[in-house]
């Protein structure tokens, strides 16, 4: 069967214009979308059933004792972290942020190792954002700033940016000029009009030297800055100054190198500054599917996005605290239920080896390196695949993910939903 | 030093070495009918092939510039190596140079340019670009110059199972703008220039 407006559930682009061939319960045909969404789509390498590790075996368990044994794992707990929920959609987020609520536990999502200093910023001095539809049909100059959207985001530059031709750009990548800013010369660097090659560590220096010049005080530059010569910074400014249309994108090589939410903070100010000449946004280049979804639901539940502590009873934040890696670091959490993310491949090793220590739990449809920390895995359905749900794209438009067959799998909402069950039963609440 | 000078007066001041400098009897200076000189407008409608620029060895000897009546060729002659080729490679014979038409028509032959795209399926990433960059593919489907959706299978490049592919090779006019806009060098376009002698309908 082909079904078409498929939405592909990897990157942050959430493209929505897939068409897939399906065969019964198996992806033959996958057009339009990039090798990343053909290895999410055509991939087979799903866990069957749940499994449990005995010594150092694993055993396969049934669906309802594995569903059990979590919620007693979770309910034994004092501090429990659950930890993830940006590879899931948002009615399984949503059960996630109220099992953490009724357990006083802690519910973090992976922005807390990626866009979560962005946000600190977004808080400081707000977003001056837009949709990627308004950057594809007005931008005239798009800036990518420590993100290198060739290998993470494949189709975002000939979906929503330069090759695109928009209702206000008609002639795509011959009227909009690309800059890239880097530490090295990545493969969009290659399509650039404009690199700019930073010294590791330097992004705040050149945002605030680029502030100087478009404020017009040009004149403090005297040499290079962090490699970038004073020549290269001007034209930069003036290419930004003489836009009609402006969009910044901005990835992890501003939020985690040295500067954190101060190196977007002074970002988002430059964007602030540019606004005093011509129209410029600033986004995030957000990495998981739905990351900005479990910002999203996180925030409308407790009023905070991510590193939420109900140890209290009331939601509280406060990232460095109640962030995951900390409470990791720390030694602090006795129990730790992942669902759609693989800490153990991107956390510390320090972290990873409190997660080993602990019961971890895993909600997962593959196996991960985070399976070979954890106790416990179940795996679901593929949202997108054999499940559906609704998602954020990293410029925050909710977009209603696709069900493409019957899998065997429940979904995230349903095994969330059980353990909430059994959670709530013993709580009496 | 007097001495000299009297030998080179001697020298110069012969009778026999006069006449001959004044009156030297040479080929007379005409431009044999062969002589290829830069090419020239004939006044046929440039279609905007670009062939003439493909085929060119000499770099920056021509382009094809916009004119009110529609496109034209231009020879910078400084560049210019007065091969030929563009006169030949031209479908339309908007340029002529010597006798390099004429031969053609006696002759029966021609300059034909086909294309070959190569993609290496271990560079691709499938970005699209490529395909979204590609003018033919914006001429037949607006869908996929407007962000990457194929709406029809009679696209000439195309994103399949997350890489690029060629569907109709013989749509491609050798442009070359998926190579440039390739980020990692995975689209390669062979423009490939055959002398071919017999009428077209022969060889097809």
């Amino acid at each position: 069967m082909r079904v078409e407006d498929v939405v592909c559930t990897f990157c942050g682009c959430l493209c929505d214009d897939l068409v897939i061939e399906t065969d019964g319960k198996k992806i033959v045909g996958v057009e339009n979308g990039c090798t990343l969404a053909n290895e999410k789509f055509m991939g087979d390498h799903r866990l069957k059933s749940p499994i449990r590790r005995e010594g150092d075996r694993w055993s396969e368990v049934s669906l309802n004792d594995a569903i059990r044994e979590a919620a007693e794992i979770l309910l034994d707990a004092d501090r429990p972290l659950l930890y993830g929920w940006s590879g899931t959609h948002g009615e399984a987020q949503s059960v996630g942020v109220h099992l953490a609520e009724i357990l006083g536990g802690v519910i973090d999502n992976t922005s807390t190792v990626c866009h979560g200093p962005s946000i600190m910023a977004i808080q400081e001095v707000g977003h001056p954002g837009c949709t990627l539809g308004q950057v594809k049909n007005r931008a005239d100059v798009v800036l990518y700033w420590g993100a290198n959207p060739i290998e993470a985001h494949p189709r975002h530059l000939s979906r929503y940016t330069t090759y695109a031709d928009g209702f206000f750009v008609k002639n795509s990548f011959r009227e909009r000029k690309l800059v890239v800013v880097d530490v090295r010369e990545t493969e969009s660097a290659a399509l650039a009009d404009e690199f700019v090659r930073i010294e590791p560590g330097g992004d705040y220096a050149v945002l605030s030297a680029l502030r100087a010049i478009v404020r017009g005080r040009g004149e403090v530059i005297t040499g290079p800055v962090a490699g970038v010569s004073r020549e290269q910074l001007v034209r930069v400014a003036d290419l930004c100054m003489k836009a009609k249309f402006g969009a910044i994108f901005f990835g992890l090589g501003l939020t985690m190198s040295p500067g954190k939410n101060k190196n977007i903070r002074n970002a988002i100010e430059l964007t602030e500054e540019l606004n005093r000449h011509t129209k410029f946004t600033i986004s995030p280049m957000r990495g998981h599917w739905n990351v900005y979804g479990s910002n999203e639901v996180f925030c409308w539940i407790t009023g905070y996005p991510y590193a939420v502590d109900f140890a209290r009873g009331i939601a509280f934040y406060n990232p460095g605290e109640t962030t995951s890696v900390d409470i990791l670091r720390r030694e602090e959490c006795d129990a730790c239920l992942v669902v759609a993310s693989d800490p153990g491949a991107h956390f510390p090793r320090a972290c990873a080896e409190h997660l080993a220590r602990i019961p971890t739990i895993q909600i997962d449809p593959h196996v991960n390196a985070t399976t070979h920390l954890c106790r416990l895995q179940i795996p679901v359905a593929v949202t997108g695949i054999d499940a559906e749900g609704t998602a954020y794209r990293m410029d925050g438009v909710p977009i209603r993910t696709r069900k493409l067959f019957d899998g065997d799998h429940p979904s995230d909402t349903e095994i969330l939903e059980r353990i909430y069950a059994i959670v709530k039963e013993a709580k009496g609440a | 030093m007097a001495t000299s000078f009297v030998y080179y007066l001697q020298e110069f001041l012969r009778l026999e070495w006069m006449q001959k400098f004044l009156f030297a009897k040479t080929a007379p200076l005409v431009t044999p009918p062969y002589f290829r000189d830069y090419p020239e407008l004939t006044g046929k409608t440039c279609t905007h092939h670009l062939f003439c620029m493909m085929a060119c060895p000499a770099p920056g000897a021509i382009d094809v510039v916009k004119v009110p009546t529609g496109w034209q060729p231009r020879i910078h002659v400084g560049h210019c190596i007065r091969c030929g080729l563009c006169v030949e490679a031209c479908p339309n014979g908007v340029l002529n140079s010597g006798r390099v038409l004429e031969s053609m028509f006696y002759d029966n032959t021609r300059l034909v340019f086909t294309f070959r795209i190569d993609v290496d399926h271990d560079r691709c990433m499938g970005c699209g670009n490529c395909a979204v960059a590609c003018p033919v593919n914006k001429v037949i489907d607006a869908e996929m110059g407007h962000g990457g959706h194929a709406s029809t299978d009679g696209l000439l490049l195309i994103v399949r199972e997350g890489k690029s592919k060629v569907l109709h090779l013989e749509k491609c006019t050798g442009c070359k703008t998926c190579e440039e806009h390739c980020p990692t060098e995975a689209i390669r376009v062979a423009r490939l220039l055959e002398a071919v002698q017999g009428p077209e309908v022969e060889e097809a």
